[in-house]
């Protein structure tokens, strides 16, 4: 891989006088990956976002954007950074294409050039309808995509998300994801912070969960977006559902398969798409009566809980 | 800072403010406070007796120039503050400027095109004046050259009061902070320069020995009769002055002038006076500050210290002149005291140099306070 794209965070570490906001944080965003920065309220991620931003210096510790140093290029790295912030302003009396020809201005594009991408960006969200209506009249979910336009416009390689699909109603969020997905295909690299846990699951690769201004754990995401042969060995969990639950149970232990029991149904650890078929094809040769067979979006929200069980 | 960047703050700031204030309002009130005391000059110096060609009233168009140019430029100091007092902070608060902050535009950029929006803001409301600068050029007695020149002046004060507000908006975190200490700082250029020249006055006197040109007690022991009603009392001519050496206390004027200097009103009033030879009406507010600025930098003279009145005020051979002859004689008696404050250098250009440098360093502020990324971080301040 190449050690200058993407997004690296070592031992980060930023306090605003006695308020220690965050502590030491380490994180890798890779390029064509989505990356998900979750923790409670408080965590410190929207201070490392504005470190990311080229906004804020830390304290300690080192962060490589694309191979450049926030403080030291901080230009350089804003040519390649997209940055969308949680609660972000808008220039009420513009419409919303004069504010993304604003922002394309903004990034030195030439006029004929911004009215071009600003078309293209107005296509691509769905605001062609309210390109030129004034940006207050806008829903939540409207300026949310109006502010993913925004930070898109010129052609980042590296995107900073701030909490990206709050406001935004389902189908917003669809179009989000695969928006989301496209661009880490096109071989962009996605950090995006969320609360939104089942969400972050299907959208991101990898997660970087923080609390107390720490990093606390890493945790793969099968996002099953079929990432080549790495996706095929993934150690994931699946949750298998069935009529007869004792039955399962022991067909499961006779196949040494590690066991989580819930309520209703268990979830198995299985390393790879293949060995899951596999042990699918085992279970129903068996005679298991088998209802569900499927990937367990639990993954994330279990190392979510595990990770920020110490909360007060 | 490029010229595209500075643009495009510039025509931003423009649009949101075209758009979101009731600027057709405000201009509409200026016009009619401005063309009020234009009207209300033009009644009164019209009003005044005689023909203004021989009499003391002097071109009326001065008057006029002189008075319309006082209130714009007071008007301005309490409008322009406006437009860039919170801008900065206002920005922050919006929640609009960090996203600028991460775009390729540099804080240069942003502050310049702030800058340049609100001087431009503050030249229109300069145009909506000037039918009323035509007029007074119209109705004749002021140089077009003088007029430009009181008029550029005025635009430079007004960038350098809009330099000052874009510096505090960038210091405070909140838009009343910065829009009430802007306000002090021209109220302290404005009146704070003249208090503190009043109050130097008398610190600065000193008792000296000093050369008086003066009716002497003597004459007035030989000359006066012992009875008052006697009517062979003898009036002192100027050939009885002499000169007598006396301890009296001196003003220094000549010291602590440049506190006026610092003025904004003594800069605009001294760049570009009238200077018309006679000043009889009351109301000449411009005319009237150059003079006090350059008769306080002239200091004592030779001439402030005759007190030979026969002489200064020639009463006795007054009487028998015509009223005519009388007028003539005020209008030369004035126009040598004109000639006098002529002599003395000009006051503005320190004041001119002064505000410069005040611009100069409140935009270096202002674009140091938007660098990033920021170490340290402000009490009360937001980043995004």
């Amino acid at each position: 891989m190449d050690a200058g794209a993407g997004i690296e965070v070592t031992g980060v570490r930023r306090a605003f006088g006695s308020v220690l906001a965050v502590d030491h944080i380490d994180l890798q965003a890779r390029p064509g990956e989505v990356t998900a920065l979750v923790g409670p309220n408080g965590a410190g991620k929207t201070t490392l976002l504005l470190m990311l931003a080229t906004l804020l210096t830390p304290d300690a510790g080192s962060i490589r954007i694309a191979g450049f140093d926030p403080v030291a290029a901080p230009q350089e790295i804003r040519a390649t950074m997209g940055w969308m912030p949680d609660g972000f302003g808008t220039w009420d009396a513009l419409t919303v294409r004069e504010v993304l020809e604003t922002v394309a201005a903004a990034y030195r594009m030439a006029p004929g050039q911004a009215r071009t991408r600003a078309a293209e960006l107005l296509e691509l969200l769905h605001l062609g309808d309210l390109a030129d209506r004034p940006a207050r009249v806008l829903s939540r979910g409207q300026k949310q995509r109006l502010g993913l336009a925004r930070a898109l416009v010129h052609h980042p390689s590296v995107l900073l998300l701030d909490e990206p699909a709050s406001g935004l109603d389902p189908r917003s969020r669809i179009e989000l994801r695969d928006i989301l997905r496209q661009l880490a295909a096109s071989g962009a690299t996605l950090l995006v912070s969320s609360h939104i846990l089942t969400e972050l699951q299907e959208i991101a690769d990898r997660a970087v969960i923080v609390a107390r201004g720490r990093s606390v754990a890493v945790q793969d995401l099968n996002s099953g977006s079929g990432s080549g042969d790495e996706s095929a060995h993934r150690v994931s969990q699946w949750r298998i559902t069935s009529l007869d639950p004792p039955r399962l149970m022991a067909a499961l232990a006779h196949h040494g398969v590690a066991t989580q029991t819930l309520t209703d149904a268990v979830d198995v650890e299985v390393a790879g798409d293949i060995a899951a078929s596999a042990l699918l094809a085992q279970l129903v040769g068996d005679g298991i009566p088998i209802t569900a067979f499927a990937p367990s979006y639990g993954a994330l929200e279990t190392a979510y809980l595990a990770a920020t069980e110490d909360r007060q | 800072m490029s010229a595209q960047g500075i643009r495009t703050i510039a025509v931003l700031e423009l649009r949101q403010r075209l758009r979101t204030s009731r600027w057709p309002i405000v201009l509409g009130i200026w016009i009619l406070i401005i063309g009020a005391v234009a009207g209300l000059t033009w009644w009164a110096v019209s009003s005044q007796p005689g023909d203004p060609a021989t009499t003391l009233v002097g071109d009326r168009g001065t008057t006029l120039y002189d008075v319309v140019l006082f209130f714009v430029l007071g008007l301005g100091m309490l409008v322009v503050p406006s437009l860039t007092a919170t801008s900065i902070n206002g920005d922050r608060e919006h929640g609009v400027l960090a996203t600028l902050q991460t775009t390729l535009l540099t804080p240069a950029d942003i502050v310049v095109g702030k800058l340049l929006a609100a001087w431009a803001i503050s030249l229109a409301f300069l145009l909506a004046a000037s039918p009323f600068l035509v007029w007074a050029w119209i109705a004749g007695g002021v140089e077009v050259g003088r007029m430009l020149l009181a008029v550029t002046v005025l635009l430079f004060v007004l960038a350098v009061v809009c330099a000052m507000g874009l510096m505090f908006s960038a210091l405070t975190a909140r838009t009343i902070a910065s829009a009430v200490l802007t306000y002090l700082t021209v109220a302290a250029l404005t009146f704070g320069t003249v208090i503190a020249f009043l109050i130097s006055m008398p610190i600065m006197a000193t008792e000296q020995t000093v050369r008086v040109k003066t009716v002497p007690d003597a004459w007035f022991q030989q000359n006066q009769p012992a009875n008052p009603d006697n009517q062979t009392f003898t009036e002192p001519t100027a050939a009885d002055c002499v000169y007598v050496t006396r301890v009296q206390s001196i003003m220094h004027t000549e010291r602590t002038w440049w506190l006026l200097a610092l003025n904004p009103f003594v800069v605009v009033a001294d760049a570009a006076p009238s200077r018309k030879p006679v000043t009889f009406l009351g109301f000449e507010p411009l005319q009237q500050i150059s003079d006090g600025a350059r008769a306080a930098r002239m200091g004592t003279t030779a001439q402030s210290l005759n007190e030979c009145w026969p002489e200064t005020q020639p009463s006795q051979e007054m009487n028998a002149m015509s009223q005519q002859q009388q007028e003539q004689l005020m209008r030369q008696e004035q126009q040598l005291q004109r000639d006098r404050l002529n002599k003395v250098p000009a006051v503005w250009p320190y004041g001119f140099v002064f505000l410069g440098a005040l611009g100069a360093a409140s935009t270096w502020v202002a674009v140091r306070r938007l660098r990033t990324p920021i170490r340290r971080l402000p009490r009360g301040t937001r980043i995004a």
